[in-house]
């Protein structure tokens, strides 16, 4: 796909920092939109999908994947929050820091963060991060957080469409048993003593696990209001241990303040 | 239902459950029923009793469900499940209307009703309460939502006495169950070798009268009254009723509202499995390229924070603030609502709950070193036994039918605040206190009040504190916009005739009481109050000499000898030479009247201080009238979104009597 400038129209710029690629796969997933999408708006820099890239601002909208890790990456969303109207961040990475911010918990410890990158990289001097990663609004103001490991694809149309016509997006901020419920899947926590995140878990997957009879993983993090501390001690209840319980809260979503408070009171 | 007189029991084989499935196919009827699925017997499709749990049972606890094998063959050996029939009559999700203006009709279409006529296979008496409470609520009062009442008219019910009680059961408690006793086509009572037969209505009488039926012999009454005797000996819950509303309002700081807010999860589970609770959020959905915008609803919860939530604000921030608006609407002020509990006693909430919170605990538990019960005011309740055979819904509004409205001028009054006039559809009128739904497709719909009106125009005074009040205030004269209303009650305007009358307003607040201020000016030219000096006053109050509205008119009331105007600001700028102070030190250094009526409106903190002050100066209660707010969706109430104890305030409200408000307002998490 090659993308023509045209003045016109409202200007996208999607951006990655640290992350897999998952969410913005999601835009070009869109498959039958993406045309619709394209003929409303000028994406004007989006690598994973479009050449040439072209990040100079100003854009309408910006939409940032991935978890501020880097001093580079530090700099750059600056940058792009000062030639952005709207900045939207999507996915666990970008709103909660994602799986890399697992390294959080040791970056306090004296070669932690060296432990860390020795289990994961051959040549570990060549990487140069920040002892921490975190979200996009940790750094900058965000107009929209949207969740998710990786996003939902109507999410992030919806996204797309409330913020070209100027609305509210329809995005819900209630559990994911609220989804569950009303696709009609029967509670595996009540059935089954699954260990599901699901009652304190951000909605917008439309409740997939729970319709194929395993537990949330809570990749959406955490919703507001989240009763964290209940659900551990329901958890514990059907005969969770400690270990089983932290490592449910300390996912994709780990270092949001509600999860990484939860699973610290199970070290 | 009609009084068939045939209500009599019939004995049927058990083969002849086979024929009833059949027969009700062959009408055309979808069938709906229990079978099993997930480890739980869910409601679904069913063609055949071999679809149906024969010989399976449940067991069931707080947060727990379990099925077991029964032993027997019985096809309803069990009690309930996860689902319940509300998500056939009134679906998780559903397409309002699209935004496509019909020139002919005069209005916004509505989305097509695929109604498919379904027979209900096996509902509970508790469940056939639940369906009585939701017709209250969807087709019991002025407005009709069109497409349950076209559901709940085409649906055939085949009701099934219940014998044995679960764990979790106390429709005893709530007078629901275990008899089935109205409100079925057709009504099962399944014994050990025979089913008891019974029809409930004309549609039933045809039915029965293709089943294999024999005279029932007295061993089998004799198994129905035994049975159903047993069954509300054991069953395995109990809820204690008495005055259950002015104890859960009696005692909103009861110390087992903490408590039971460390266990919740806020989760919503309960509410999605109760058969009665029928909260829905209405969103607007667009898609990307040329298709109308669409408008859809779905089943919310006073669990979500959006529930309560206007203008960036929540009513209900904390978990606990959720459970005791759940709690006192599900127990008491349902009563006032709709003239009966809010609960049948099916016991979903209980097992359901992941943490395995039980209502009747809970209930229990506040009963425990209580606080005198409250005297709840008179409400207007919804009442009405729904007509749910044929015509029900002539004499009434379709809900969220929106018609179209012109921008005939715009008006700039403070910075992010306008007033747009409105050339309405014909034969719109109002009463000053009431509002409207203003809409743009794609966008939104908010509620407005209504501001005045002048040259045929409505007035809407509207502040940008959102997308939808945004993009109203950036509408040019000459664009149109969906409207429908009038909603909600009024200022009290015939005992402002026969007193004097002080206006109390602050920011805003002015808006939907210039209305009011204006008839009475009238009505004084036409020499009503002749003779009369200073019979109308009016205190106003904004943050800043920019944000006071109506500025002109506020100068044209300044020479009118017979109205008071004082204008005051919380901080002043440059240039301003009046009042500095809020409304309430203002208040607080005059005269207060005892005699006159006070009409209040302002930011709810700021109603409040007015309202001590007031009752301070020993003003009754029944003089003071406030406009309330909350988060409005539909504005027929029910969505349930704008509750407020007995109120929705679309529907009751936004303009109440103090006397009415007493016992709860200033309350927080309400």
């Amino acid at each position: 796909m090659t993308a023509t400038a045209n003045p016109e129209r409202p200007r996208l710029g999607v951006f990655k920092l640290t992350s897999c690629d998952g969410c913005q796969l999601t835009l070009l997933d869109c498959e039958d939109e993406l045309l619709l999408l394209a003929a409303t708006i000028d994406i004007v820099h989006f690598p994973e999908g479009v050449s040439p890239a072209r990040s100079e601002g100003p854009f309408d909208l910006a939409i940032i994947e991935g978890s501020v890790s880097t001093a580079e990456q530090l700099q750059e969303v600056k940058q792009i929050r000062s030639q952005s109207r709207v900045l939207v961040t999507i996915g666990a990475c970008a709103t909660s820091g994602g799986i890399q911010a697992l390294r959080n918990f040791v970056s306090g410890e004296e070669d932690g963060f060296d432990e860390f990158r020795k289990a994961v990289y051959a040549r570990p001097e060549y990487v140069d991060s920040l002892a921490t990663s975190t979200p996009v609004s940790q750094h900058v103001a965000v107009d929209f957080e949207l969740r998710g490991c990786p996003i939902d694809k109507r999410q992030l149309l919806e996204l797309i469409t409330a913020y070209l016509r100027g609305r509210t997006p329809a995005i819900k901020n209630e559990s994911v048993c609220f989804e569950c419920k009303r696709r009609g899947t029967v509670c595996v926590v009540v059935t089954d003593n699954t260990p599901c995140l699901g009652p304190v878990t951000h909605a917008g997957c439309g409740a997939i696990c729970p319709a194929f009879r395993r537990g949330c993983y809570g990749c959406f993090g955490p919703r507001e209001s989240a009763a964290t501390e209940s659900l551990a001690t329901q958890m514990k209840n059907i005969g969770r241990s400690e270990q089983e319980i932290l490592r449910s809260f300390r996912l994709f979503t780990a270092a949001s303040p509600e999860f990484e408070k939860e699973s610290k009171r199970h070290e | 239902m009609v009084d068939s007189g045939t209500q009599v029991h019939k004995s049927m084989p058990r083969s002849g459950l086979e024929t009833l499935l059949s027969v009700l196919s062959q009408e055309g009827y979808r069938l709906v029923g229990p079978t099993i699925s997930e480890g739980a017997i869910v409601f679904d499709d069913i063609a055949t009793t071999k679809d149906l749990p024969i010989g399976w049972t449940d067991r069931q606890s707080p947060g727990r469900y379990r099925l077991e094998k029964s032993g027997d063959d019985r096809a309803f050996g069990f009690v309930v499940g996860p689902h319940s029939w509300k998500q056939f009559l009134f679906p998780a999700k559903e397409t309002l209307h699209q935004a496509t203006y019909d020139e002919s009709a005069g209005m916004w279409r509505q989305s097509d009703d695929h109604t498919v006529a379904t027979a209900f296979i096996g509902v509970r008496a508790c469940d056939l309460a639940g369906i009585g409470i939701q017709d209250r609520v969807f087709i019991g009062g002025k407005y009709v939502d069109q497409g349950y009442h076209n559901r709940r008219h085409s649906h055939f019910i085949v009701a099934v006495n219940c014998l044995q009680a679960g764990d979790l059961c106390f429709c005893d408690s709530m007078g629901t169950g275990p008899e089935v006793k109205s409100g079925f086509d057709i009504c099962l009572t399944e014994l050990d070798s025979t089913f008891l037969v019974q029809a409930g209505s004309e549609r039933g009488d045809s039915i029965v009268a293709q089943l294999p039926l024999a005279a029932a012999s007295q061993d089998e009454h004799k198994a129905l009254l035994t049975g159903l005797a047993q069954c509300r000996q054991s069953m395995g819950r109990q809820l204690d009723t008495e005055n259950i509303e002015g104890l859960l309002f009696g005692n909103l700081e009861h110390p087992q509202w903490e408590d039971v807010s460390e266990r919740c999860l806020a989760c919503g589970n309960c509410t999605m499995v109760c058969p009665t609770c029928f909260c829905y959020s209405v969103d607007e959905v667009a898609d990307l390229g040329d298709d109308p915008p669409q408008r859809e609803r779905s089943w919310d919860s006073c669990f979500s924070q959006q529930h309560s939530k206007i203008n960036g604000a929540t009513f209900q921030p904390a978990i606990k603030d959720r459970y005791r608006q759940w709690l006192t609407h599900k127990l008491a002020s349902w009563q006032s609502q709709f003239g009966t509990s809010g609960c049948v006693g099916c016991g979903r909430c209980i097992a359901w709950c992941p943490v395995g919170i039980d209502l009747t605990e809970e209930v229990a538990a506040i009963r425990v070193g209580a606080e005198e019960p409250v005297s709840m005011p008179a409400c207007e309740t919804v009442t009405i036994a729904p007509a749910t055979e044929q015509d029900a819904g002539e004499s009434t509004t379709p809900i969220f039918a929106t018609t179209e409205a012109t921008v005939a001028g715009v008006v700039t009054e403070a910075p992010k605040v306008a007033t747009l006039a409105l050339t309405m559809p014909v034969g719109y009128d109002y009463q000053p206190g009431q509002f409207n739904m203003l809409s743009l497709p794609g966008i939104g719909e908010v509620p407005i009040s209504v501001s005045g009106d002048s040259d045929g125009a409505f007035e809407h005074t509207i502040h940008s504190v959102g997308n939808v009040s945004e993009a109203l205030n950036g509408l040019e004269p000459g664009s149109t916009l969906g409207v429908r209303g009038p909603y909600g009650s009024s200022w009290p305007m015939a005992l402002a005739r026969s007193r004097p009358v002080t206006v109390i307003a602050g920011g805003l607040g002015l808006a939907p009481l210039r209305g009011v201020i204006r008839r009475l000016l009238e009505q004084a030219e036409s020499g009503s109050r002749n003779g009369d000096t200073e019979w109308l006053r009016l205190i106003y109050g904004a943050r800043h000499p920019e944000a006071l509205l109506f500025t002109r008119e506020l100068e044209q009331w300044r020479k009118n000898p017979a109205f008071r105007v004082a204008v005051t600001v919380d901080q002043s700028t440059s240039g301003w030479t009046g009042n500095v102070g809020t409304v309430i030190t203002f208040l607080s250094r005059k005269r207060i009247p005892v005699e006159s009526l006070y009409l209040v409106c302002g930011p709810e903190v700021m109603m409040l201080a007015v309202v001590r002050v007031l009752l301070d100066a020993q003003v009754p209660p029944e003089h003071i009238y406030l406009s309330m707010e909350r988060n409005m969706k539909c504005a027929a109430g029910h969505c349930g979104r704008c509750q407020y104890g007995p109120y929705f305030i679309c529907k009751d409200g936004p303009v109440l009597g103090y006397d009415k408000l007493s016992f709860l307002f200033g309350k927080r998490g309400f």
